[in-house]
This record gives structure tokens, C-alpha cells and sequence, in this order.
């Protein structure tokens, strides 16, 4: 209806309180609709409520930035950061965004400074945010500057809260994220400490690859032990995870973290191995230096994938460790960047052993780029059938932790945290 | 073309069989011969493809490391039979190769590499692009490859990287 008072009325009539037809499968979290996978305003819920929320997200190693003046560049959910270490050692992760105008103010990917400047108004900042110097703050000749009562303080870079262990680096957007470690909870934590022992962590450097599919299709194939045993032929057939290995498959009490469990087993014919098409009895290595792995964690385990929630993937699959963190780009696009490390006392031996298994894991990687080749069909299968759900009832339709592989109790112990994060 | 740098002793048949050897190469890689790939390698080669970032810091990992003709060759039985990708073509465009060095332990050379990758009903795009840095050396009868790092520019790759560089 045009207004009354005959000023030109806005050209599409706005439908007020339309809200997006979110309606969860009433079979709950045993099924997902695919528009969790695909919907853009689904996407700027989650970067609201998941990436910007009570989450702790990772960022770096400590090793990355071990000296005052230290700052590596990153991205948190949607948002540009960088974290900086101090001169008093202290960590600052800031968003990368100058509080005058809003330019990026870092655009190395890593470095070293004294202070950040953003190039665009030379406004100066210290390593914690902290607003140092802004030109002509006074004006020229009695004329133009600042207002008098403009004042710095107040226009710092925004901060996260930050918190660490052992050499890991995390933050988060909110300031009522409950402590990290009761945020990881117990089970996660003995977990996580069993590869950050507290030794010195040196990083072998970094892949990235950027995967046309929805991130969360990337927590979903780390949570879901049932794929491995079917698909990967490497892991398969060297015994390195599967189906028939002592395994389990662990979460925190709200499902959010998960954690995969396996021990080595052997490349023979057995029960099992006779129904995995991906078993190759006869399949040797020319150069079997590629996997020579050895026991270096206590325990039985000689592989532990655990998922953290929203954007950490910790790898210990034999002697290859690596953060991969996911970063979000869209719906339909995530980044996987891939950290790799050692330990600053490996031997030679063992640092050379760590480069050789690492050909089984990132964008070429023997296992792992079936992986990412399968979330591109996952995705391509998704768009344009925003109608259809994905059935993850392996194991049953319930949430608790299993002592088999058999199962997708972890996708649905992820998808019912996200729903009670989502509102949905 | 292969241009040997200033005050170099590199006869025309000598650069012949070097860029005879870097085009044999792309092509039998874009031609889908990839039986033929470890036999550009000597038996102890170095094989590696690494993003210039990591090069340029000193970081080792790299997206492939192989140090020897029988990991290629592991590799490209991973290739044919154990991996899942979906059907792609390659084309590789490779230019600027510089011969920089004659030392003895061969002859060492640079060139910058383009890598196109075509999808099924997907317009062909950019997929990596870098330099290669190479040692080749005479063995048995042949020019080989003992050494060949392949550094690419961006760090990020499209997806997976499936066949080799």
C-alpha cells in the first residue's frame, strides 16, 4: 500500500516476520537436512552463534609466534586475526581491523613488529590492541583533529579472550565461554594432553586446500569411523585403522568434541577384511620407508583423531600430528589449513619418518585426498536437493560412546549440540 | 627452449636434450602416462612439491616427498588403484627453463611451470602455478631427473591435488 502521505513507498513490499522454514526431521538428529549444508543465512547464523559464540576456536601453536614482537595472521569463523605476542610474552589475538575505518591493518602473513600501523591513517597500535598514537589526533595550526574528548582508550583493536595449553593457542569471540578446560571436559583433555605433553613443539610446516564443500561435511568424515574401513585402501590395507582393530569412539557429555580411537592391526585376510572391497591382501610397497611406523605415545593407541569444537581437527595417525584447523569461506566453501609438527627433541630418524607419513595426509595425500575428493561429491549430491536429509544412523539413532567403529554416533552427538547452539 | 646462464659451456645439443627432457615430461603426465613418470627420476631421486611458502621458511613438509623411483612408483599404483578423485585431465605449460649450473653432480636448472586442470563440465581453470628446481644428471643412457622440487606460488590448493606436478 503506498503511504499515506504520497512519498514514493519502497518498490518490493517487505514481508515482515518471515522467517526461514528451519524445521529439523522430527526423527531428530539421526537425520540432517540438507539445507544445513547449503542455506547462506543458515551460514551467517552459525558464524553468529557458533564462530562468534561460547566457543574457544583455535588459532596457533605457541611456536609459531615464540618471541615478543611475534604475530601470525589467521581466520577465526568469517573474521580476519591476528595474534600477536607482547613484550611482556603475553598473547593478543586481535581482529584485523583498524577501529578508525575499519581497513585491515596487518596484511603479512607472519612476522615480527614492535607495534602494528594500519597503512591507511598511520593510527598506531601496541601488540595488545592498545590505540598508541593517532596522527594530527590535535589538528593543524588550531584547525581540524580530533574532538576534545575523543578518547583512545577507546578505540583499541577488538580483543578475544585468550586462553592456551601446553603450547596451543585458543580464543574466543565471547567473554562468557566457560574456562578451556572444563570446555574440552575430561575425557577430551587426557586426550589432548597426550600429544601436548607439555615438550616443546617445532612446526614442519603448513598445507592448505580449499574444499568446495560445507565445513561442517569436514567434522563429519573425522567423526565417522565407518567411511575408513570402506574407503581409504591405504589405512585399509596396512592395518593403519580399521573396522576389526580394537577401536573406540569417545565425546565430551554434550557431544560437540568427539574423539576416534584405533590401534594397528595387519594386512591379513580375515572375517572383516573380506567384506571391504578397499582390502588388498597382495598390495606391497616398492619403497616401504613411506610407512615405517613407530610406537611413540603411551598406550595401546597408534591413532587418535580428535574433533574439536568449532574449528579443530587434532591428527595423531601413527607418527604423523598435525592441527587442522577449518575455516569457513560460505555454504558451499570451507578452507582446511593444515599445521604439522614435531617435537623440538625428535631425532633425525623420527623427524624424517613424520615427512614420509605425511604424504598419506593433506590435499595430496594417499588417504587423505579421498577425503576431500569425497566431501566435493557430498556437497555436488546436496545442492539443489535442500529437500532431502542425509541418514546417519549407523550404530543405531542414539548418542553415547561405542568400543567399535561400526558407527556414526559422533555425527549425531555433533549435530545435537549444533541444533541446541543453532536453535534448531 | 633451454637458456644457459652467462659464461655457461653449454653446447646446442646439450640444451636440445634438456628441453627434449622437460617436454617429454609434461607431456607424458598431460598424455595420462603415468607409468612412464618414475622413469624420468634417477633410482635416489628427490621428488618433492611444496608450496613456496614452506620452501622459503625452511619448513620441510610438502604435499608430496618421495626420495626414491619406487615411492613415484608407489605412488602411481595409489594413483590407478587405490585412490578416489574425480576424473580430471591435466596440461602443463612449462617455460622459462634456465640451465644455472654445471657442477659434478650435474647440471642444474630452473623453470616456471603453469598447471591447468580441466573437470568434467567444468571450463578448464588455473590449478597451480610455480617453479621448478632441478638437478639432472646422465644415467644409463638417458637425461633423469635426480632432483625435482616443484614450488608453488599460492598456498592454497583447489581441493586435491591428484596426479603429479
Amino acid at each position: 500500500m503506498p503511504p499515506a502521505d504520497g512519498s514514493p513507498g519502497p518498490l518490493i513490499e517487505r514481508e515482515t516476520g518471515a522467517m526461514p522454514e528451519w524445521r529439523w526431521p522430527d526423527a531428530g538428529s539421526s537425520r540432517i537436512p540438507n539445507w544445513v549444508y547449503t542455506d547462506p543465512e543458515l551460514f551467517a547464523r552459525e558464524e553468529e552463534r557458533v564462530f562468534a559464540g561460547q566457543s574457544w576456536l583455535y588459532v596457533c601453536l605457541e611456536a609459531e609466534i615464540p618471541k615478543p614482537g611475534d604475530f601470525k595472521r589467521s581466520r577465526l569463523g568469517t573474521r580476519e586475526i591476528v595474534a600477536a605476542r607482547d613484550a611482556a610474552g603475553e598473547i593478543s589475538v586481535l581482529v584485523n581491523r583498524c577501529a578508525h575505518r575499519s581497513a585491515q591493518f596487518c596484511s603479512a602473513a607472519r612476522g615480527s613488529a614492535k607495534e602494528f600501523v594500519c597503512p591507511y591513517h598511520q593510527w598506531t597500535y601496541d601488540l595488545s590492541g592498545k590505540l598508541l598514537g593517532v596522527p594530527f589526533r590535535r589538528g593543524f595550526r588550531g584547525q581540524g583533529g580530533m574532538p576534545a574528548d575523543f578518547r583512545p582508550e577507546e578505540h583499541g583493536l577488538e580483543r578475544l579472550a585468550v586462553a592456551h595449553r601446553h603450547g596451543v593457542v585458543f580464543a574466543s569471540f565471547s567473554r562468557e565461554t566457560e574456562p578451556l578446560d572444563a570446555y574440552l571436559g575430561d575425557t577430551m583433555l587426557g586426550y589432548f594432553d597426550r600429544v601436548f605433553d607439555g615438550r616443546e613443539l617445532v612446526v614442519l610446516g603448513y598445507l592448505r586446500q580449499r574444499i568446495p564443500s560445507n565445513w561442517k561435511l569436514m567434522f563429519e568424515n573425522i567423526k565417522d569411523p565407518y567411511h575408513a574401513s570402506l574407503l581409504h585402501v591405504f589405512l585399509v590395507t596396512f592395518g593403519l585403522f580399521r573396522l576389526d582393530q580394537r577401536s573406540s569412539i569417545e565425546m565430551d557429555p554434550t557431544g560437540r568434541h568427539a574423539v576416534l580411537v584405533s590401534r594397528k592391526g595387519e594386512q591379513r585376510e580375515n572375517e572383516a577384511t573380506r567384506q571391504m572391497r578397499a582390502f588388498k591382501s597382495n598390495f606391497t610397497l616398492r619403497d616401504p620407508r613411506l610407512l615405517e611406523p613407530v610406537r611413540e605415545f603411551p598406550g595401546e593407541a597408534t591413532v587418535v583423531m580428535q574433533t574439536l569444537w568449532p574449528n579443530l581437527i587434532v591428527q595423531q595417525q601413527s607418527n604423523t600430528l598435525a592441527m587442522r584447523q577449518i575455516v569457513p569461506i560460505d555454504a558451499s566453501r570451507f578452507d582446511l589449513a593444515w599445521t604439522f609438527f614435531g617435537y623440538a627433541d625428535d631425532t633425525p630418524e623420527m623427524r624424517r619418518r613424520r615427512l614420509r607419513q605425511a604424504n598419506l595426509m593433506g590435499p595430496a595425500g594417499l588417504v587423505s585426498l579421498d577425503d576431500s575428493e569425497a566431501m566435493l561429491l557430498s556437497q555436488a549430491g546436496i545442492d539443489g536437493n535442500d529437500a532431502a536429509q542425509c541418514v546417519a544412523e549407523m550404530g543405531g539413532r542414539a548418542v553415547h560412546d561405542e568400543p567399535h567403529m561400526v558407527t556414526e554416533t559422533a555425527i549425531r552427538g555433533f549435530y545435537q549440540h549444533y541444533r541446541r547452539v543453532m536453535g534448531l | 627452449m633451454v637458456i644457459a646462464a652467462p659464461g655457461l659451456d653449454a653446447p646446442p645439443a646439450l640444451r636440445m636434450r634438456l628441453a627434449d627432457l622437460y617436454c617429454a615430461y609434461a607431456d607424458a603426465l598431460d598424455e595420462g602416462e603415468l607409468e612412464c613418470w618414475p622413469d624420468f627420476f634417477t633410482e635416489d631421486c628427490l621428488y618433492q612439491v611444496i608450496p613456496r611458502d614452506n620452501f622459503e621458511q625452511g619448513l620441510p613438509i610438502a604435499l608430496i616427498y618421495c626420495e626414491s623411483r619406487g615411492m613415484l612408483a608407489d605412488r602411481v599404483v595409489a594413483i590407478r588403484e587405490t585412490a578416489l578423485y574425480v576424473p580430471r585431465t591435466v596440461r602443463h605449460l612449462t617455460g622459462n627453463i634456465r640451465l644455472r649450473e654445471i657442477g659434478p653432480d650435474g647440471w642444474r636448472l630452473t623453470a616456471s611451470f603453469a598447471l591447468f586442470q580441466t573437470m568434467v563440465d567444468r571450463p578448464s581453470e588455473l590449478f597451480l602455478c610455480g617453479r621448478y628446481r632441478d638437478r639432472v644428471i646422465e644415467d644409463r643412457g638417458r637425461l633423469r631427473f635426480a632432483e625435482r622440487v616443484c614450488i608453488y606460488d599460492s598456498t592454497i590448493v583447489p581441493t586435491s591435488l591428484v596426479y603429479p606436478v
